[in-house]
């Protein structure tokens, strides 16, 4: 199997399925003659042309709206919202029209579209490029919500993405664009949403993580494992909605203890449902509180983005904390 | 905090020797009339809220008052007035926009979280944006999906805003002052069931500081933590379970942010049970973001795991049947305290 990053992944599977399937179109700002600002649609217009690869003008309102047209008329678009920073001009568009159609219709009408948007930290993108947005959008009934931490994952899930019959939001992370690489399968190949995966074996405790924040819990666990003798099982939980309870269950009834890891603020983020979710189901098997490590309650800060960041020193700390409530 | 701000209005009443009712609308709108009158840099912003006084006439007579510099009709276009809000804000106005469905805030989602909430980082406090934001959610009466959201997580989520959802008249009137003096960006988020509900409020001036939540029936064996609508439902289900010898305390937090957290760990270190009660979506609301907090500072005490009552995953359907299947009721509630007692471990 070819070796990739996660911007060739997401390339491969949009050639994948722009080739099997003539009604998936792909437009945005800058993804056409560009080929995207981190190059994730390179060479698509070249091959699909300029009907069904093609540049808009910066109206991210307008990208939504379009796309809700576009999938209610038999197309599969997959727009790209540029930073998943600039989701708030278009999220009425997603919160109001596309998630909500299948139900005000009577399930007359879908709209089965692909935001592809890149999101979070770890490029000094300052507060505009680097928020993590995903807590607005699993409160939002009818969407679905896809973070890939890797670059096989982001190949098979992007392909479910696409061929599912409801809107999804395919979250990407950007720092770990070309950071990640990986084996990833050729042709057609696909991940099924709403499944976790196991990426670390360990009786202890859990660390459920998600994007970009995977690589850092591995390595936290790692350390972990290394310096104070702390064996955790890691969760990459791949889709947020519809989440893998089963798997988060199973993992935290096992091991008794959880910690999750994401970037977006603290408050209200989707740790908090995780938290929540867990203390309910699962109280009688906890040995201490679930904890999350978590990006602050402020803005996305442009000089404090390594503190801001959950790393692997706080992870460390919060894993020592649980074993030792 | 005073233990008299945290008592039930109707002993507040009692001590300003002053009684009288007034509805939720007629006390929002007493609390812009005496900010106007106070401060000249109070104005207001929205769709039909001069000439026909507002939907729900919040602002009725304010026009003939103020006249239309201070109160303007705008355009069906809500990013472009809050916008101007914003601005008006940082150049030391002190705006009061209205958004006349909370549903329809998601249209101005980027002037919020991206401008008005930030600015005070960005800048380190060289601007503030006082500018409230005024609007009302909830589901009632067969407004469907685009017109009965409850919509409270997203602002919740962003930092740098606060955040009111009043239940009562007196906490809306006491809240709305707070928020126009404020120097941070509120959002205040009325409910369309509230505004013809009365309550006692006195003639006097009076404030009530953001943070402070109110314990609206105090009780030991479960604690109902509840906002905005979902209170008097909740006050409901306490009632019909004190006949049954359940003494349940209630606690509305009146402002979600600053949240009053210590008032509702206190009332669960003492009850050992949470029930949390919201009108919005389960998933990613408020409520679950209590519970973690409240699991992670009395886990100990906990007696029984935190019970959420929320409506259901799915947009609001039209249909009446529906529409209250999918928000909480009085029986959801008492159920759900039920299950908590039943499961003390």
């Amino acid at each position: 199997m070819p070796v990739m990053n996660i911007i060739q992944a997401v390339n491969d599977a949009l050639r994948t399925e722009m080739r099997r399937d003539e009604r998936v179109v792909v437009f945005g700002e800058d993804v056409g003659k560009f080929g995207g600002v981190f190059r994730a649609t390179q060479g698509l217009q070249e091959e699909f042309g300029s009907e069904r690869v093609f540049d808009t003008p910066l109206a991210e309102a307008g990208i939504v709206g379009m796309a809700i047209g576009m999938s209610q008329n038999g197309l599969r678009p997959v727009p790209e919202i540029q930073f998943a920073d600039f989701i708030y001009p278009a999220i009425d568009q997603i919160v109001n029209e596309a998630s909500k159609m299948r139900y005000r219709s009577g399930g007359q009408l879908s709209c089965p579209f692909v935001i592809r948007t890149p999101y979070g930290g770890g490029i000094r993108g300052g507060h505009y490029h680097s928020q993590s947005p995903e807590a607005y959008l699993i409160h939002t009934p009818g969407l679905k919500v896809v973070v890939p931490s890797n670059p096989s994952d982001a190949k098979g899930l992007l392909i479910s993405s696409i061929r599912d019959e409801d809107p999804v939001v395919f979250m990407e992370p950007k720092r770990l664009y070309r950071a990640a690489r990986g084996e990833v399968a050729e042709g057609d190949y696909s991940v099924e949403l709403g499944k976790a995966a196991l990426v670390r074996e360990g009786g202890d405790i859990t660390i459920l993580a998600y994007g970009a924040m995977v690589p850092t819990a591995l390595d936290a666990a790692e350390k972990a494992a290394a310096v104070d003798g702390i064996d955790s099982e890691v969760l990459d939980l791949r889709t947020l909605m519809p989440y893998d309870i089963t798997a988060v269950l199973e993992s935290v009834e096992k091991t008794g203890r959880a910690v999750i890891v994401h970037e977006a603020p603290r408050t209200c983020g989707f740790g908090a449902e995780l938290a929540a979710t867990i203390s309910e189901k699962a109280l009688l098997s906890l040995h201490s509180p679930v904890l999350r490590v978590t990006g602050f309650d402020t803005p996305f800060p442009y000089t404090f983005e390594s503190e801001y960041l959950p790393n692997e020193r706080r992870i460390r700390k919060a894993l020592r904390d649980s074993m030792n409530f | 905090m005073s233990e008299t701000a945290r008592e039930h209005p109707a002993v507040q009443k009692a001590s300003s020797g002053n009684p009288r009712s007034i509805m939720y609308r007629e006390a929002l709108r007493e609390a812009l009339l005496e900010e106007m009158r106070r401060d000249a840099s109070v104005f207001l912003l929205g769709e039909g809220i001069a000439r026909r006084g507002g939907s729900y006439k919040v602002t009725e007579g304010l026009l003939n008052e103020f006249g239309p510099k201070r109160v303007i009709d705008t355009p069906l276009a809500e990013a472009t007035f809050t916008g101007a809000g914003v601005g008006a804000a940082l150049t030391g106005m002190r705006p009061v926009v209205e958004i006349l469905f909370i549903d329809f805030s998601m249209l101005i989602l980027d002037q919020i979280a991206n401008q008005a909430a930030k600015l005070q980082f960005m800048t380190n406090k060289q601007c503030s944006v006082p500018m409230v934001l005024r609007t009302q959610g909830g589901a009632g009466n067969g407004l469907a999906a685009q017109h009965s959201q409850s919509l409270e997580a997203i602002f919740y989520h962003i930092p740098g805003l606060h955040l009111a959802m009043p239940a009562t008249p007196y906490d809306a009137k006491g809240l709305m002052k707070s928020a126009i003096r404020s120097d941070f960006p509120v959002v205040f988020i009325e409910h369309k069931l509230l505004y013809m509900t009365e309550g006692e409020v006195p003639e006097e001036e009076y404030l009530i500081p953001f943070g402070e939540a109110s314990i609206k029936r105090p009780g030991n064996d479960l604690t109902l933590v509840a906002w905005s609508n979902m209170l008097p439902r909740s006050l409901k289900a306490a009632e019909s379970l004190a006949e049954e010898g359940i003494d349940i305390e209630v606690v509305d937090p009146r402002t979600l942010v600053p949240l009053d957290k210590k008032t509702i760990v206190d009332s669960v270190r003492k009850t050992q049970h949470l029930v949390i009660v919201q009108e919005a979506v389960r998933r990613g609301g408020v409520a679950s973001d209590i519970a973690s907090y409240v699991h992670e500072e009395a886990f100990d005490y906990l007696d029984a795991p935190i019970e959420i009552v929320a409506g259901l995953n799915t947009p609001i359907p039209y249909n009446l049947s529906l529409e209250k299947a999918c928000i909480p009721q009085e029986v959801d509630i008492i159920e759900a305290v039920r299950r908590a007692l039943a499961r003390t471990v």
